[in-house]
């Protein structure tokens, strides 16, 4: 029941538990250390890369019994929450307040702050505004040594190391968090979505690129291809163009006047490069019905096959074309259905490889294709992940980003933080990077993939 | 390790499910925040995404039907709202009803059975109770004054004490104003226990369908959907309640149906028979609501009470039509929404009977949401559209009522509807 998240790596918890507050974290990790047993949190097991499978039969701490906003200052705007708190959950309990927190993972409806701090969590609003690390002043953890400690503060910049920064998007080895210190965003008074229609990836790539060169920063630049419209269409009805071969949805949020131009300029730049049709979302269920589309677009893949093996890289924006071509082509080179969803803005690509695992075979072609995938992207200087994580599905790959020296210096880090290596083993960096296990060349668990 | 079912035949794996329908779903869990079970508990074994790894273990055979797997799947309450949430579609309806059926089949012999399951005989009071029991009015009538009286004395079992203070004598003793039989326009689908105990609520769908210069009649004999008997695995004799509720709607006129869970059942009479007349008949049913939604304009008076509109599950989740319900009361009352996303309240047919802890935990979610949008104020009516909500949400303190008689209160009355009289 605990032996994965949403990505495909399986492994086997050795127990499971469900603390209520931090004092039972403190307690569970104090007994994993006693005993040499290695332990994992999860919250709400939507992770895409196996960050929270757990390996060598570890303990898994599930936080989805704390789950209380424990206070929020709305002048101040920010709150203090436990991690088993739903990102969506906390922009509801703000709402009346006429604020939002604004990293929005596609799966916000179901996914826990714990979990966004863990992964450093994006999402589509974060081009504008960034990452789950822009948005958390303070977390309260448990470290593997089992002590409770605060990294960050209520004030803007504390003295001493970063360690705040560190922690955010650790992936559960650097400790657990207890509660977290949450920025909160006001609502923007105005905001518009247009959904633009194009013949080709290449004119939809080459508007992103137009928008951002004329000073425009959308609050959200999203795009879409031809199969994944189909599908996200098939669930929500939105109205997407099911014969379109790319579609790019466009946020812009500010005041009125301001917003309008930019709706125009737009407009414009999608014409230019060819865009058949561009629609402005007339109210605010239309807009909600489009981006419900878009931010079920995984989920609704199973329409087309029952797995997916999906990749999270990122590249700079001015190579989208090229890339995106390279991307579709090895696709065809491993005779294999691949559809693209992603942050276009910010070139944080989301190749995902459809496929069925119950034909023989086919999972090879799989992992090769998405190994080929990100050697592409890392030659065109992207980088391996832009906001999943790495977990134990794209560990191996670390190598082919960092150097043994950079690798080394992160698993010291680590080391300082876990000296008995109990906390979420095997994730994150590759086997060899930290002192206890140098020259230990360790691959994933066997039987971890699926 | 595959933990997907290979691709053995239909019906010969442990519970016999359709493997391409379990392999439909792939674990992203946006399922999860609207699955009430899990929601109160926080386990995953509660949530849809659990239950399916649960179905998929048994099915691969790597675990057996044990105490715990048949504990876990008669906890979900079947609203349904992982269905609608579910991008990839996958039926979760049927898979569990599935599951259901099987573990319903296999109670009396199964090795492993612990200390909860049912006896044989258990077993027959069940299906007695679920089959044709359910369509002798008197004894519901019956039951219904059993309730009344042991409310009174003070002898009520736990487990219905949720129901039964809620169950008023005027409920039980009202009169149908609808006639049996003939060729009306539309039928009104009266069914088992809502017709026994509540009785006013078809009176009251009657005058708002009248009110559009239609006729109205009910079946000849007492038919019950079999959606209970569904629910609790017993699928023959759903067929059984299914077949009968066929043939006591002879012609080609609408159904129309004011109980949400009854609503649902019919609409799915064409995948539970799998014919063609079955399908034809789904293709005639409508929700009360969103038949009168179709239909020329009611005309009403504004009221100027407010109303929190509470979502059934199975309208909103499986028929998909509760946004006609707002079409219909929006002309006289001040409607207010949850927060809540229609989450379920935890009524569930009779899954506060068989399982009153969850419900419990589930109501109180519920009634958080209700209170937080001032549905506990005085004057203020909860509308729900299905009589297991009414009773889980009456129970809960609310004043509730049936959205077409909130519409029958607010009718301006026509000549026409006089003459009808």
């Amino acid at each position: 029941m605990y032996s994965r998240d949403a990505g495909l790596s399986e492994g086997r918890a050795g127990a499971v538990c469900f603390p209520n507050d931090a004092a039972d974290v403190a307690f569970a990790i104090t007994a994993c250390r006693r005993h040499g047993v290695p332990f994992v949190a999860r919250g709400s097991g939507t992770g895409l890369a196996g960050g929270a499978t757990p390996l060598d039969d570890a303990l898994v701490i599930v936080t989805t019994r704390m789950n209380r906003v424990v206070g929020v200052d709305r002048h101040q705007r920010r709150a203090w929450v436990e991690p088993g708190v739903l990102n969506l959950d906390l922009t509801r309990s703000v709402t009346q307040f006429g604020l939002h927190y604004a990293p929005d993972p596609s799966s916000q409806q179901a996914c826990s702050i714990g979990g966004n701090v863990g992964t450093n969590a994006g999402g589509p609003h974060c081009l504008a505004s960034g990452t789950t690390t822009a948005h958390v002043l303070a977390v309260e953890a448990v470290t593997p040594t089992g002590d409770t400690v605060t990294l960050g503060g209520e004030v803007p910049d504390t003295p001493g190391y970063d360690l705040r920064g560190a922690f955010v998007g650790s992936e559960g080895t650097l400790g657990i968090t207890t509660k977290v210190l949450v920025r909160l965003q006001p609502n923007p008074p105005v905001v518009r979505t247009l959904l633009l229609d194009f013949e080709s990836i290449d004119a939809a790539a080459a508007t992103v690129s137009g928008i951002i060169a004329v000073g425009i920063l959308p609050a959200a630049l999203e795009m879409m291809d031809a199969e994944i419209t189909r599908a996200v269409e098939d669930f929500v009805g939105a109205g997407y163009p099911r014969d379109a071969e790319a579609v790019l949805l466009v946020e812009l949020d500010g005041l009125e006047g301001g917003v309008d131009e930019q709706v125009r300029s737009v407009e414009r730049i999608g014409h230019e490069h060819g865009a058949r049709s561009v629609r402005v979302a007339r109210d605010e269920t239309e807009r909600q019905l489009l981006w419900k589309g878009r931010k079920s677009a995984f989920g609704a893949i199973a329409r087309i096959a029952p797995d997916y093996y999906l990749h999270d890289a990122v590249v700079p924006r001015t190579k989208l074309v090229d890339v995106l071509r390279d991307v579709y082509d090895i696709a065809t080179r491993f005779d294999l259905t691949m559809m693209n969803v992603f942050h276009a803005g910010d070139g944080n690509l989301h190749p995902l490889i459809v496929f069925d695992r119950r034909i023989a075979g086919t999972w090879e072609r799989v992992y090769d294709a998405g190994t080929a995938i990100l050697e592409t992207c890392l030659a065109a200087g992207g980088v391996l992940s832009g906001e999943h994580g790495i977990g134990v599905e794209k560990r191996d790959l670390m190598s082919q980003y960092f150097s043994p020296a950079d690798l080394a210096a992160q698993g010291r880090l680590v080391d300082a933080f876990d000296p008995d290596g109990l906390a979420n083993p095997h994730k994150v960096l590759p086997a060899g990077s930290r002192c206890g296990e140098a020259g230990a060349n360790r691959p994933v668990p066997q039987g971890a993939w699926i | 390790m595959i933990t997907s079912p290979g691709s053995t035949p239909p019906g010969s794996t442990p519970l016999g499910l359709d493997p391409d329908e379990l392999v439909a779903c792939v674990s992203c869990g946006l399922c999860l925040p609207h699955c009430p079970t899990y929601r109160v508990t926080g386990l995953e074994i509660a949530s849809p995404r659990g239950r399916i790894t649960a179905m998929r273990t048994v099915e691969s055979g790597l675990a057996p039907i044990d105490e715990a797997f048949t504990a876990a799947m008669h906890a979900c309450v079947q609203c349904r709202g992982c269905e609608a949430a579910c991008p990839s579609g996958v039926a979760f309806g049927h898979l569990i009803e599935g599951t259901r059926a099987r573990l319903a089949a296999n109670e009396p012999t199964d090795p492993n059975r612990g200390r909860r399951s049912v006896s044989r005989v258990q077993r027959l009071v069940r299906r007695a109770l679920l089959g044709r029991a359910l369509t002798w009015s008197w004894l519901l009538r019956l039951s219904g004054w059993g309730l009344v009286i042991g409310r009174v004395l003070h002898v009520i079992p736990r487990r219905l004490r949720s129901t039964a203070p809620n169950l008023r004598p005027f409920d039980v003793r009202v009169r149908s104003t609808i006639e049996r039989g003939g060729r009306p326009d539309v039928w009104l689908f009266t069914g088992c226990v809502m017709d026994a105990w509540m009785g006013a609520t078809h009176n009251a769908a009657a005058q708002a369908i009248r009110a559009t210069g239609t006729t109205v009649g009910r079946a000849e004999r007492n038919v019950c959907c079999g959606a209970l008997a569904l629910h609790a695995g017993e699928q023959d004799l759903a067929r059984n309640h299914a077949r009968r509720v066929v043939a006591a709607f002879p012609g080609a006129a609408p159904i129309v149906v004011d109980a949400a869970g009854c609503g649902a059942a019919l609409k799915e009479y064409g995948d539970l028979l799998d014919d063609a007349s079955a399908r034809a008949f789904s293709a005639r049913v409508y929700d009360v609501h969103e038949w009168l939604a179709s239909e020329r304009s009611l005309p009403l008076r504004t009221t100027g009470t407010t109303v929190v509109v509470h979502d059934a599950c199975h309208l909103r989740h499986v028929q998909r039509c509760h946004t006609a319900v707002r079409s219909v009361l929006g002309g006289a009352y001040d409607l207010v929404e949850p927060a809540d996303e229609g989450m379920c309240c935890g009524a569930g047919g009779a899954y506060a009977a068989t399982q009153p802890e969850l419900a419990g935990a589930i109501g109180e979610r519920k009634a958080a949401a209700l209170r937080a949008v001032g549905a506990d104020r005085p004057g203020v009516v909860v509308a729900s559209a299905n009589p297991g909500c009414t009773i889980q949400l009456r129970a809960l303190g609310f004043e509730v009522r049936h959205p077409v008689e909130l519409l029958a209160d607010a009718l301006i009355p026509q000549p026409a509807e006089h003459e009808s009289r």
